[in-house]
């Protein structure tokens, strides 16, 4: 449990610090005053809970989903997913389709998940600004050049990698053997195996006569 | 311990226990009075040196169980410096009230005047307060918290009576308090811990070695968890329960009032 309380104080002041790198997202939070996003995601063991102010506060919830779901308030909206649904969520146009599919449960305001959802994507942090104040403007725009041509540099590296990585499976996968006739050769090795066993008792019989 | 344990001296005047010290239970009040008058002023800081910070955690953790929702109100007893009040605050919006109550006055001032730098203003009132007789009526919160506040009561049950009385059916209490570690290993690096390093941080940061040994001396004569949580049902509460936090060098008890 201080494991989780560790958690969730990580969690909210990362969240917290990061709503104060965008000054427009106070208008945004402030929509959500007062509203409550209480989210299970499997196979996380507890509940988290965002309850909006000012700020957002962040709970680790020890009751159940049906027992949050029983206690909603009007503000309130509670969702059921998994961690593997959740970059998919990203899309609000496929929330049907989850909900359809099973993927996603949403209980109670729908206004206050896509609301929290926009308050997220839509976070515009002015990095260079921000490392400006820690250095000048000069350093920071030198800097903030040297890390995009990093990032741009890795991110062909990786194209790179994945196309490679793409056209050998795909020729090798021509010369491997197929499924089928590995299953049939570990058959015949267990065969072997199997007399190869029979021999050596038959052999073991014959010398103690 | 404690209540169950005062002692009636030869003389016939009734004593308690001030730490390891027997004293006139009429005279603990005002020497734990102050003990927190001394350390008001750097008890945030000595609370995170103590603790290594995880005192956060605890009251985090604590926070987690108490189910408070919006529009609700809140008795945060013995509250200190405010740390609970600071989250009841904004969790139950403006709708909803959150009372810091201490018994002491120097605390008191201490946790108002963090909260209002804060800009944690209109939904909270402060109350100096003592817990055993709560100055609120019948069935009025929906949940009380105790954090660390417990030990230092003169009557212990009668603060729980106390308790049981404001709070409303249906409402739940949580006390966050020291207790007693559950393994053996642990509780002697734990006694070594307390007996020998705080002390010396307290007259370090503090000026004051002795608020800090009756603060270890406290933690060993308050009630265990089973004692405790029998506590509680002597008040009224149910479904009791505790849970150990870090090895049960802390216990947070929680009862509710139906």
């Amino acid at each position: 449990m201080p494991a989780t309380a560790l958690l969730s104080a990580v969690v909210e002041s990362s969240v917290n610090k990061l709503l104060q790198l965008d000054p427009d997202s106070q208008a945004r939070l402030a929509q959500l005053q007062g509203a409550r996003l209480i989210a299970f995601i499997d196979p996380l063991p507890q509940g988290v809970m965002l309850v909006f102010s000012e700020q957002i506060d962040v709970l680790m919830v020890p009751e159940s989903f049906d027992t949050i779901v029983a206690q909603l308030g009007s503000q309130d909206c509670c969702i059921k997913t998994s961690l593997q649904t959740l970059p998919e969520l990203k899309n609000t146009n496929m929330l049907t389709r989850l909900i359809q599919q099973n993927k996603l449960q949403v209980e109670g305001e729908l206004a206050v998940a896509q609301k929290v959802s926009g308050l997220f994507q839509q976070l515009d942090i002015d990095v260079e600004e921000i490392v400006a104040g820690y250095t000048n403007d000069i350093i920071a725009h030198q800097s903030m050049r040297v890390a995009e041509r990093i990032g741009q540099h890795a991110e062909r590296v990786f194209a790179n990698l994945a196309t490679i990585t793409g056209n050998a499976l795909v020729e090798e996968k021509q010369l491997a053997a197929h499924r089928l006739a590995v299953m049939h050769f570990s058959d015949q090795v267990n065969s072997i195996r199997d007399d190869v066993a029979k021999l050596e008792a038959r052999l073991q019989k014959l010398e103690q006569q | 311990m404690s209540d169950n344990q005062t002692n009636t001296s030869i003389d016939k005047t009734p004593t308690t226990h001030f730490g390891f010290q027997q004293v006139e239970k009429n005279q603990k009040a005002s020497m734990v009075a102050n003990v927190f008058d001394s350390v008001a002023a750097k008890y945030d800081v000595m609370n995170d040196l103590m603790s290594m910070g995880v005192h956060r955690l605890w009251k985090r953790y604590t926070i987690d169980c108490s189910g408070v929702r919006n529009g609700q109100k809140v008795l945060d007893i013995a509250g200190g410096t405010g740390d609970l009040t600071a989250k009841f605050s904004r969790l139950v919006g403006p709708k909803g009230r959150v009372t810091l109550a201490d018994i002491n006055l120097s605390m008191l001032k201490v946790g108002r005047d963090k909260l209002r730098d804060r800009g944690l203003v209109g939904n909270i009132d402060y109350v100096q307060a003592d817990a055993e007789a709560l100055p609120f009526p019948d069935n009025h919160f929906d949940v009380v918290t105790m954090a660390f506040g417990l030990r230092n009561v003169t009557e212990k049950q009668n603060a729980l009576n106390s308790i049981y009385r404001v709070l409303k059916p249906g409402g739940r209490l949580l006390v966050l308090e020291f207790s007693k570690p559950a393994s053996a290993q642990l509780s002697k690096i734990y006694d070594m811990y307390s007996f020998h390093i705080l002390p010396k941080m307290g007259q370090l940061v503090a000026n004051d070695a002795e608020s800090y040994q009756y603060l270890a001396e406290s933690i060993r004569m308050h009630p265990d968890q089973e004692t405790l949580k029998g506590m509680f049902e002597t008040a009224g509460f149910e479904q009791c329960d505790y849970q150990n936090l870090t090895g049960g060098i802390v216990a947070l008890h929680r009862g509710y009032k139906f």
